[in-house]
């Protein structure tokens, strides 16, 4: 058993040169995604540039060499995630002088839009060609940039935005990576079926009354971003409703059950992203001679993707997020990343490679501004006591 | 067939790195793309709507929104009028307005605003103006909306 798996992960370690050669194509697109074009010539900014490439570059290197996806993954997934709320939080502060977002703020198109809004905002679109949200058509955290990342993102990898794109999962990833054993281990499979109903509620209630109402009443992220300015009994039972939910979704829950409970149990966006698994190109496959039956992949899984009955067809939930944390567990790499069409257990590393480049490449360049910004402002924090 | 599905899938697969640097690096071009493609524009609830009419003062302008009452479909009974006193340098201590928002030659309601803070007095002349929500102070000027029913 022992010797199997050993065996198992020879099979993905690579020699230094071909992992060089390998990851000379992600230098040259995350150089060039980072730069833009221009080298920044203050040195704050170039340190930052200097500092960013390296870590990416030095993460995907470990990826590739030692065959290990989510171990490596989630600790840029959770850099994003912190450096998004950082630089986000000091930006609101700098431009309005607090994270409140007051009516007349909302009135000017001045809320940033962002991809969990998505769902919402496609029936109103259809029936009254608008957008049923405070923010801008076009320009920065522009709605109709939005959407092109969401279709992009979506084309690339299916719900794998979920776990290399979007900049709120990883504040979960991380807090379910606190206790080295889950408090609470078992959870009713029925729970797996909330997101949809939130989704389909949300949904609905948003076409009715023409407002975003996952954003307004029930999204835990506005905890770490921004909320709506505290001017009546209503947004003050709307605020509470949101801390409370990141508090328990996002803090409690995750660390109890080392899961992404927010992701797999709430998130209507998710919810409605695990349609475009169904179309897209990668997927998680297991080879059924190779499983053991450990049970490990379900334990791993965060999003409650797999259990008996899905391994037992030999795939996972539509609902994977393909974070790789399933894969990196089996024992036997019976589990694996799979391009759809091409035969199942042959040439794992190569289907493994062709899904790691774009989804590397998704989320360097998410990453990238938001990191460079992070460490200018924690540079600027510590020479001159202010983030701006 | 095997060997065709398989060569679809790698190219699929190959392309999916082509459609996200597409998708970042021409984030701008695709999006200004797809707003005009659409034609979509921000709910009026929270834009306020279309500007339909601009009244020059000289020093300052009022613009005078349509009058929303949009739902998903057909039109709410209760809705909204929006009006915004533009810019605040040339802005009085107090303005006021007369407004005829449906056309009929009358005028409907009189709104004073005090620019310094920002209260506002309704005279409504017609049963159909209901009252004011509270002042918003925006960037380039003061905007009330005047609470409407059909």
């Amino acid at each position: 058993m022992k010797k199997d798996a050993a065996d198992a992960s020879a099979i993905k370690k690579r020699s230094l040169f071909k992992t060089v050669l390998l990851c000379l194509p992600m230098m040259l697109l995350t150089f060039m995604m980072l730069t833009q074009g221009s080298i920044p010539t203050d040195g704050e900014r170039l340190f930052a540039l200097i500092a960013t490439f390296l870590f990416f570059n030095i993460l995907f290197f470990l990826m590739v060499r030692t065959g290990k996806t989510d171990r490596f993954r989630s600790i840029l997934f959770i850099t994003l995630a912190v450096c998004f709320v950082f630089s986000f939080i000091s930006n609101l502060i700098a431009v309005r002088g607090s994270m409140a977002l007051s009516r007349a703020t909302m009135i000017e198109g001045g809320a940033p839009f962002c991809h969990l809004v998505i769902p919402m905002t496609i029936i109103p679109a259809a029936l009254t060609k608008t957008i049923i949200f405070p923010g801008k058509i076009l320009g920065r955290y522009s709605i109709a940039g939005m959407f092109v990342l969401w279709i992009g993102v979506s084309l690339a990898l299916g719900r794998g935005l979920c776990s290399w794109f979007c900049f709120f999962g990883g504040l979960e990833d991380g807090f379910s990576r606190i206790l080295k054993k889950p408090i609470i281990k078992n959870m009713n499979k029925k729970w797996t079926y909330l997101p949809y109903a939130v989704l389909l509620g949300i949904v609905l209630l948003s076409a009715l009354t023409l407002s975003p109402t996952y954003c307004k009443w029930l999204c835990p992220f506005k905890a770490v971003t921004e909320y709506v300015e505290i001017t009546s009994m209503q947004v003050l039972i709307q605020t509470i409703i949101f801390v409370s939910l990141f508090i328990g979704l996002v803090v409690v829950l995750p660390i109890l059950t080392k899961r992404r409970t927010q992701c797999g149990l709430f998130c209507p966006l998710g919810a409605f992203q695990s349609v475009t698994n169904k179309t897209n190109v990668f997927e998680i496959r297991l080879d059924q001679d190779k499983c053991i039956k450990c049970n490990k992949c379900i334990k791993a899984c965060p999003t409650f993707s797999i259990d008996e009955e899905s391994l037992g067809r030999g795939r996972v939930k539509t609902s994977c997020t393909k974070c790789g944390k399933c894969v990196d567990a089996c024992p036997q790499q019976a589990l694996f990343y799979h391009v759809k069409g091409t035969p199942l257990v042959s040439k794992l590393d190569r289907y493994r490679l062709l899904f790691l480049y774009p989804a590397f490449l998704v989320l360097a360049i998410i990453s990238s501004r938001f990191v460079q910004d992070a460490i200018v402002k924690t540079i600027n924090l510590i020479t001159t006591g202010t983030t701006i | 067939m095997k060997t065709l599905k398989g060569i679809l899938g790698y190219s699929w697969a190959f392309l999916t790195i082509f459609i996200v640097l597409a998708t970042f690096i021409g984030n701008d071009y695709f999006s200004g793309k797809l707003a005009s493609a659409t034609d979509i524009k921000i709910s009026p609830w929270f834009s306020g709507g279309e500007i339909i009419k601009t009244i020059d003062h000289g020093a300052y302008k009022t613009y005078i929104h349509r009058p929303v009452f949009d739902a998903l479909i057909g039109e709410r009974r209760k809705g909204f009028i929006q009006l915004n006193w533009e810019p605040y340098a040339g802005l009085p201590p107090v303005v006021q307005e007369t407004i005829d928002y449906n056309d009929d030659n009358r005028a409907d309601f009189l709104i004073i605003l005090n620019t310094q803070t920002g209260d506002t007095t309704l005279s409504a002349n017609c049963s159909t103006v209901l009252s004011t929500e509270r002042s918003y102070r925006l960037k380039k000027g003061w905007a009330v909306r005047v609470i409407l029913k059909k």
